[in-house]
């Protein structure tokens, strides 16, 4: 996250300004997050939580930065249905994309074996640790701005 | 034995900054309001670590085994819990089902009015807070402590 969020339109709570304590943290992890996991991969996990979240400011950033990063259109426009797409994402998108939504829908159950393992197939233990990193701290940002309601800034 | 990766040991920079974040929310809250929204969430997520740890705290800071036990049915728990707690368990109970639905404004709205702005703020922060414990203790599978 690079845009400066204490600036932007929250329609509720300015929490960034009530709660500086928490931006600080917040960028601290997701810095932490970053590190050793491609920048592509990245945007993947974080557009697709996002997704599920509904969390409307995260998927215009981050729909943006992935475009950055040369992810292609098509497979932003698949995202929601990577599962169908075949060999479009790779096998590490997939399986962190498995994991990402098993991480973010605990509502509805667990993390199983299956998803966990094929994960822990094709990453490092520490690639491993940094996807889960990444799947929690997209789902706390999820968490504030839905809270607070950013708006997505006007293009 | 789970046979998951322990984050503390393969992405530690992680673990400290989200333990970082977790004082940080920690700030001008009530810690027994604090262990209320901490377990509901948990409940929510089925983080048997994060809830065995949590009631845990709770009854260590005084609160009763009746607020415990009615806790997932809150709202039909007339006169258990405060106006306050109330409006942070709807809260909180919003933030942790984004997959359903939005934050809804009726339940915005009703903490809004029982809790100043710095106070909304740690609410939410917690809330979100419990809510990457529960991602992290759930899906490393964090071994539960025999008591």
């Amino acid at each position: 996250m690079t845009t400066t969020l204490d600036n932007l339109p929250a329609t509720r709570l300015k929490i960034y300004k009530t709660s500086p304590e928490l931006y600080d943290a917040m960028m601290t992890l997701s810095n932490a997050a970053a590190k050793d996991i491609e920048p592509e991969l990245g945007e993947l996990i974080k557009i697709r939580a996002s997704q599920i979240n509904h969390c409307a400011f995260c998927l215009d950033m981050h729909t943006r930065d992935a475009r950055k990063h040369g992810v292609s259109d098509q497979k932003l426009d698949v995202l929601a249905a990577w599962e169908e797409a075949g060999d479009l994402f790779t096998e590490r998108e997939r399986a962190a994309l498995a994991l990402t939504e098993a991480v973010t829908e605990l509502g509805n159950g667990h993390v199983s074996d299956e998803v966990y393992a094929r994960a822990a197939a094709v990453f490092t233990e520490r690639e491993l640790g940094q996807v889960i990193a990444m799947a929690v701290t997209i789902n706390a940002w999820n968490r504030i701005n839905v809270t607070i309601r950013l708006e997505p800034p006007r293009r | 034995m789970s046979g998951r990766i322990n984050l503390n040991r393969v992405s530690p920079e992680v673990y400290e900054a989200v333990v970082t974040l977790n004082a940080a929310a920690s700030k001008d809250l009530d810690p027994e309001l604090a262990e209320l929204i901490k377990i509901r969430a948990s409940q929510m997520n089925h983080c048997a670590f994060c809830l065995d740890m949590h009631s845990a705290d709770a009854r260590k800071r005084g609160i009763s085994e009746q607020k415990l036990t009615l806790l997932p049915a809150w709202e039909e728990a007339e006169g258990i819990f405060t106006e306050k707690e109330q409006a942070a368990l709807a809260l909180t109970e919003e933030m942790t089902d984004l997959t359903r639905r939005h934050v809804s404004d009726e339940v915005y709205a009703r903490a809004a009015a029982a809790f100043s702005e710095r106070e909304l703020g740690q609410v939410i922060a917690m809330a979100l807070t419990i809510n990457a414990w529960n991602r992290i203790g759930v899906t490393t599978r964090l071994p539960l402590p025999k008591r």
